[in-house]
């Protein structure tokens, strides 16, 4: 593994849940990897199978879906729909062998901010090990 | 499986037409839609029609699948249900795509009997093209013989080639000579079988037996297909290196029966970026083929319709490059379709995957609570 490298996350939190508690972990000065690229969304279900993907052949070595636990849901079921959409990407690239695991779903409720940040330090020690995303480097993309 | 007899004294196609065409003069439906030759003589067209002659001329199994029947019906029903008895008589894909675009909103199944037969396969367009007279030999043999040789590969390992959520299922396989078998699948198909007298309570043994000799040697070629189509596009490299000479002409979008969005998000601004922003990625990266996104292109589609993906192959004939997209589409989604263990177009009322959900499901999928967070050691990774 290189040390020097540093993986380049990109998170998509919901705006209710787990982008609270990136909040809350800032706020109680618990420390999470700086590489994350947080955005925000107003729910997990906003994101579309295309951000995913997007995210990874850009380049993006890890990307992160969070939402709130099944049944906290601002919207009562976006985060299950999310949940069948994540199931399909992660599939997707399953099947045609593109690393599903740099593809993450996690439930973060608001006050699970030391939480986030063990979950986002975890999600970097995995994406380290996995090395740096091939797909940033390919031209014919 | 259950159903009766019919005369096809003239041949396979010539039994289904005079079926079709007495079912009409007895007014169980009003209007036929059937492939038929075109005047031309090297392809088919969707014809919608009540003209018996026409109807006895037609081509309901053609060697070719130039146009998926769902769309032609898609084309006609799209803006709501028909005033009038439509019969379409399609082959079995082509019945799913119109039930799967019928949860889609895309057809209106209301006034429209659906038709479907034992279906062999197709031949690949562009062979076919090439020669049609040498083509429609080869495919009354395989009507005949039903070996997959010169079938295009997703045919080969077709295993939805037989009765499906259609009203009225004709049975080829193991029929008598110059008879075919009549399946009335619903209430519907059954009202169209009262009115013709044919009595539909014969235990088709025989079709059964041969059906299931079929799916089982297509299941045997469908295994012995994905390991070798693995072997071409599992990992980064090697998926790249065969969608590497797409053109980008998004062929296999537009002739597919699942592929309906009116606005496609590929179509739409959201992907143009600024001049400054190519630039600076191509230079991250060394260097960068434009126009971009040649397989965001093809895992966003996949990502996005393979649940309703009824493995037709239509895309696969319509690419110019000779990509094998058809088959990675159908390899794709045989294991997403699995996730939810939905059979798309198998029953009319079962929701679309991704239009419903469960609360207790997919955990696999979440990561679950990190260990390092509760002080139990290492993350797990």
């Amino acid at each position: 593994m290189d040390a020097a490298f540093e993986p380049k996350l990109v998170g998509f939190l919901c705006r209710w849940c787990t982008y609270q508690a990136a909040d809350l972990a800032g706020v109680g000065r618990s420390r999470y990897p700086a590489n994350l690229v947080p955005i925000r969304v107003m729910c997990s279900g906003r994101v579309d199978p295309l951000f995913l993907v997007r995210a990874f052949l850009k380049g993006a070595d890890g990307v992160f879906v969070g939402g709130c636990h099944p049944g906290d849901c601002h919207y009562i079921e976006g985060n299950l729909r999310a949940r069948r959409r994540f199931g399909v990407v992660q599939t997707v690239f399953s099947v045609l062998g593109l690393e599903p695991k740099r593809l993450r779903l996690a439930w973060i409720s608001a006050s699970e901010g030391p939480k986030f940040t063990a979950q986002m330090k975890d999600f970097d020690a995995a994406v380290k090990k996995l090395g740096k995303n091939t797909a940033a480097a390919e031209v014919f993309l | 499986m259950k159903g009766g007899q019919v005369d096809a004294r003239g041949g396979i196609q010539a039994g289904i037409t005079s079926f079709l065409k007495e079912a009409l003069s007895k007014g169980c439906f009003d209007a036929v839609m059937i492939p038929t030759r075109v005047p031309a003589g090297d392809s088919f067209a969707w014809i919608l029609t009540d003209n018996e002659d026409l109807v006895a001329g037609a081509s309901p199994l053609p060697p070719v699948m130039p146009v998926q029947g769902a769309r032609a019906l898609s084309s006609i029903t799209k803006k709501g249900k028909a005033p009038a008895k439509i019969a379409a008589v399609m082959r079995p894909c082509e019945v799913r795509a119109a039930v799967e675009l019928g949860k889609l909103k895309q057809v209106d199944l209301a006034n429209v009997t659906l038709l479907s037969m034992d279906c062999p396969g197709v031949l690949e367009l562009s062979t076919y093209l090439s020669d049609p007279t040498k083509g429609d030999s080869e495919f009354s043999r395989l009507l005949d013989k039903w070996d997959a040789e010169s079938l295009r590969p997703v045919c080969r390992s077709c295993t939805h080639f037989s009765a499906t959520a259609s009203d009225i299922h004709l049975g080829l396989l193991g029929a008598q000579a110059e008879r075919l078998y009549v399946m009335p699948l619903t209430p519907e198909g059954s009202r169209v079988t009262d009115a013709l007298n044919i009595s539909a309570d014969q235990e088709l043994d025989s079709w059964q037996a041969k059906v299931d000799e079929v799916r089982q040697k297509r299941e045997e070629q469908r295994r012995k297909s994905e390991v070798e189509l693995k072997e071409r596009v599992e990992g980064t490299e090697k998926l790249l290196a065969t969608l590497s000479t797409c053109i980008g002409c998004r062929n296999c979008m537009r002739v597919c029966p699942i592929c309906y969005c009116r606005q496609c998000f590929f179509d739409s601004d959201a992907l143009e970026g600024e001049v400054a922003a190519h630039l600076s990625r191509a230079e991250r990266k060394g260097s960068l083929r434009f126009p971009l996104d040649t397989l965001l292109f093809h895992l966003g589609r996949m990502s996005h319709m393979s649940l309703s993906c009824v493995e037709c192959g239509t895309c696969e004939d319509a690419c110019p490059m000779s990509i094998p997209v058809g088959q990675i589409f159908s390899h794709v989604a045989r294991r997403t379709q699995e996730l939810f263990k939905y059979d798309p177009g198998k029953n009319r009322y079962e929701p679309l995957p991704l239009v419903t959900y469960e609360q207790d499901e997919l955990h696999d999928f979440e990561q679950p609570y990190v260990k390092t967070y509760s002080g139990k050691g290492a993350a797990d990774a």
